[in-house]
């Protein structure tokens, strides 16, 4: 997208005094066309698995590589390639595999954890790696001047909510200590059975001490510790080059303690943010792996059984932030009745088309076998008179209201169909703004939004995972939205269960009341959709969409099927 | 005699048919200009008429039809929310058409004043007026756009004005070329030594003999204005869905055309049917219109 948007501007400029834009316009149509169809003799892909370079497409340009202010899925992938956590996941089961520990002990009652660190782990620039860089690195995540909106991920930890905000100010207290170099102890608040997946997640990544505070303080947002040449990370690759919007190279880190299982030499990370192009670029060998998939395409490659087209199940919901701080949005009533008069059979059927399934809840149907109640399913009878009694009826001086979503023809798609629902149950006038995706971000955290379009991916497996998100005050809740009872179910009830059925059954009921107030409105339960050239090697969808890049490897050599000619 | 002078003054007013008349004698005469011309008030006549005589609804939405190829029901098909191709052409229709009319008529009539004063009284005035248009040109007109409409707020007429507001910086200067060539003219000379005051020269001689360049150029600003216009809308500045625009359709059938090509043939059909009708119609104008072509 970004990369039109220049060219008209080149063009467009230049045409200025002579005159005719269209025929300049067709040349360099197919000139861009030559380019990338046929042209070079060799493309990145065979290029790539030649020389172990990756291709990926990565959906958008980060909004930081700092794993302790980043927040989204893009990032996510570029963060996970240069850092590692304490522990692992398997790539198909997503078990708990070691990882910079070797190897841990938990006590009875599951609340202190011991992790045995490697000796042979090191930092990317050769310094040693100790349980120390622990302690710090979350000392870091809690600082509240970091604007971390990942903190509460440390939660479980004892005391580490409380040094958060502000009810104790000495670290020490928190659960975390080094008991010697390589001995990290872990004391949690409540036995938390996915405190381990936790650890993989990218909030819980040590940084590097030495590099961040050369660059300012430690507490400070958006210093330049993350960029090129600066980076130091613990991870198999370590980030060589970063062209903003272009591309985003890291390499194999030859110091990281199982390098010699890491058969990549490289991976290029690309911001793929128009899919249509996107598409493209993989058809003419430009790209291993894809980000994701037009809507329109995904029946082409169906009926052709191409072996490129991935779709795999993802535990992720697509829904509506709708901010209850907007005047007349802030009637449940309001919100439900928008919810009521979403047909979401109808939206996942005929316009995302990959498999999605309707979501009336925001935690996906089936984690760990949790069922989420259902309710507030496709009533638009219902709906108008919830308007009505809200002091609308039939839609009747509604205020114009906006929906906000990152620029994306996937995200536009769906919220042009959502406008017409809206309008044609309720009667209600609604506008559409995209902005650029560090844009977003910017305004959904700072409340500037009335509805706006958001998609949650499971950092683990887990539905608590989904819920703490909705916590008075949480960095991702973003609704103003806040209910103390909901909170004290999430945080204390659900953690002191001694049966996975009881717990389950705690965040039933808190959802429930997150439903009865409809602070959100879920639209689908995400599936994974990408391209993979058959080349890729080892790479499992799992139902987090994580690649484990230690383990990809490339191979050209395999028999080559049917190539996709229209 | 006097029989002779009331002929011979019937004669005198032939030859001095007025330059309208002698112009649209020319032009009757190019057909493809008056087909162009015919296309233009036909696709104009259809836009105004469209709340009126559109099959459907441009935002009614029928997700389960989804994207189907031209039929009996919907004689351009329909797009991927199930709506009627034709209907929203001729929406579209209204909107492009709109913008690059206003636009363009906007940017007529700054530029062309602008041009026609700095050019006439030259010296410093024309100076000063030129290095405004300068800078005004240095600016990146895509920021300049994008600050209104923050400013101002998403308002469709604002989109015209403001495009419009760009637009007529390189008229200025085609218009001041001409006038500067022209305003040392015999027939200039003749007009002041009639008496005529400074602004009867500019209105009655100087500017109709820009006419020629200046339509030539109106011609391919409004097919630019259309295109920007679809640009703007793409980034979120213009137009706005449910609406649509042709720029807009034709973004969109880009996108699918390997699925549905109907949802770019059909919106493409129909900005390049608008852009040749003025192409055609610029040609003809400018040959009518240029006062230096020997009357016959």
């Amino acid at each position: 997208m970004r990369y039109s948007h220049n060219v008209y501007l080149r063009f467009s400029d230049s045409v200025k005094l002579t005159s005719s834009t269209l025929f300049k316009g067709i040349a360099l149509f197919g000139l861009l066309m030559v380019l990338t169809s046929c042209g070079t003799s060799e493309n990145n892909v065979a290029t790539g698995n030649r020389t172990g370079t990756l291709h990926w497409g990565n959906g958008t340009e980060p909004q930081s590589l700092d794993p302790q202010i980043a927040t989204g899925v893009p990032e996510h992938h570029i963060i996970s390639s240069v850092m590692e956590g304490l522990v692992g996941k398997d790539r198909k089961t997503l078990m708990p595999i070691p990882a910079v520990a070797e190897s841990w002990e938990v006590s009875d009652d599951l609340k202190v954890y011991t992790f045995h660190i490697r000796k042979n782990a090191l930092w990317s620039n050769g310094d040693s790696h100790t349980a120390h860089d622990y302690v710090w690195s979350w000392w870091r995540a809690l600082q509240p001047a970091l604007g971390n909106l990942y903190a509460y991920m440390l939660f479980p930890i004892d005391n580490a909510q409380q040094y958060y905000e502000g009810e104790i100010e000495n670290f020490d207290q928190v659960g975390v200590k080094a008991l010697d170099d390589y001995t990290l102890q872990i004391t949690l608040g409540n036995p938390t059975p996915y405190f381990l997946q936790l650890l993989d997640h990218y909030s819980l990544f040590p940084v590097h001490q030495t590099t961040i505070e050369k660059f300012g303080a430690a507490d400070e947002r958006g210093t330049r510790w993350t960029y090129e040449g600066n980076l130091v990370g613990n991870g198999p690759f370590s980030l060589s080059d970063w062209k903003i919007n272009r591309r985003i190279v890291v390499e194999k880190n030859p110091l990281y303690w199982d390098a010699e299982n890491v058969k990549l030499n490289r991976i290029i990370f690309y911001p793929t943010e128009n899919v249509t192009t996107e598409e493209r670029m993989f058809r003419a060998g430009q790209l291993h792996v894809t980000n994701d998939i037009p809507a329109d395409k995904i029946d082409v490659y169906r009926t052709q059984k191409n072996p490129a087209l991935h779709l795999a199940p993802y535990l992720g919901v697509y829904f509506y932030r709708v901010n209850i701080n907007t005047p007349h949005l802030s009637d449940r009533r309001v919100r439900r009745a928008l919810a009521m008069s979403i047909d979401r059979e109808s939206l996942t059927r005929n316009i995302v088309k990959a498999g999605e399934t309707p979501a009336y809840a925001i935690t996906p149907p089936g984690t760990i076998g949790y069922q989420p109640p259902q309710e507030l399913g496709f009533d638009p009878e219902g709906a108008k008179q919830l308007l009505a009694d809200a002091g609308y009826p039939n839609g009747d001086g509604f205020p114009a209201t906006e929906i906000l979503y990152n620029t994306n023809e996937a995200h536009k798609k769906i919220a042009v169909a959502i406008q017409q629902m809206w309008k044609k149950h309720l009667n209600i006038d609604i506008q559409l703004l995209n902005q650029e995706w560090k844009v977003y971000l910017a305004s959904e955290s700072a409340g500037q939004y009335q509805v706006s379009r958001a998609g949650w991916i499971g950092d683990y497996v887990d539905p608590n995972n989904f819920l703490d998100m909705f916590l008075c005050g949480g960095g991702n809740n973003r609704t103003g939205w806040c209910n103390e009872e909901y909170d004290r179910l999430i945080l204390e009830v659900a953690p002191a269960m001694k049966s996975h059925k009881e717990r389950l059954a705690i965040f039933a009921k808190a959802e429930k009341m997150l439903l009865d107030d409809m602070p959100v409105l879920p639209i689908y339960i995400y599936a994974s959709k990408r391209l993979i050239d058959p080349s890729v090697k080892n790479y499992d969808s799992n139902l987090l969409d994580q690649a484990s890049y230690k383990d990809i490897y490339l191979d050209g050599e395999s028999p080559v099927t049917m190539q996709v000619d229209k | 005699m006097k029989q002779d002078s009331l002929s011979q003054s019937e004669i005198i007013e032939e030859d001095g048919s007025s330059l309208w008349n002698d112009a649209w004698i020319k032009l009757s005469k190019n057909y493809l200009a008056l087909a162009g011309l015919g296309i233009l008030i036909l696709l104009c006549v259809v836009s105004l008429l469209t709340p009126w005589i559109a099959p459907y609804s441009y935002e009614q939405q029928n997700l389960d039809l989804g994207a189907t190829a031209p039929s009996l029901q919907h004689w351009l098909g329909t797009d991927i929310f199930g709506r009627d191709m034709l209907t929203r052409i001729m929406y579209g229709g209204r909107v492009s058409l709109m913008v690059g009319f206003i636009a363009t008529a906007v940017a007529l009539v700054i530029g062309i004043l602008w041009g026609a004063i700095a050019g006439f009284y030259g010296g410093r005035l024309d100076a000063v007026m030129m290095r405004i248009v300068d800078i005004l040109y240095a600016l990146p007109f895509m920021i300049f756009i994008v600050l209104l409409m923050v400013v101002f707020g998403r308002n469709i007429l604002l989109l015209f004005l403001a495009i419009g507001a760009v637009e007529w910086l390189t008229m200025a200067r085609i218009v001041r070329g001409q006038v500067m060539s022209l305003r040392n003219q015999e027939f200039v000379e003749a007009a002041y030594s009639l008496g005529l005051s400074q602004w009867t020269i500019i209105r009655r001689h100087i500017i109709p003999n820009t006419l020629g360049p200046v339509i030539v150029y109106t011609t391919l600003t409004i097919p630019s204005v259309m295109l920007l216009e679809a640009f703007l809308s793409f980034l979120g500045l213009g137009i706005q869905p449910p609406e649509s625009s042709w720029g807009l359709l034709i973004n969109y059938g880009v996108e699918t055309m390997e699925e549905y090509p109907w949802l770019l043939i059909f919106p493409g059909v129909a900005l390049s049917l608008t852009l040749f009708a003025l192409n055609f119609l610029g040609d003809g104008l400018r040959d009518a219109l240029d006062p230096r072509t020997s009357k016959d």
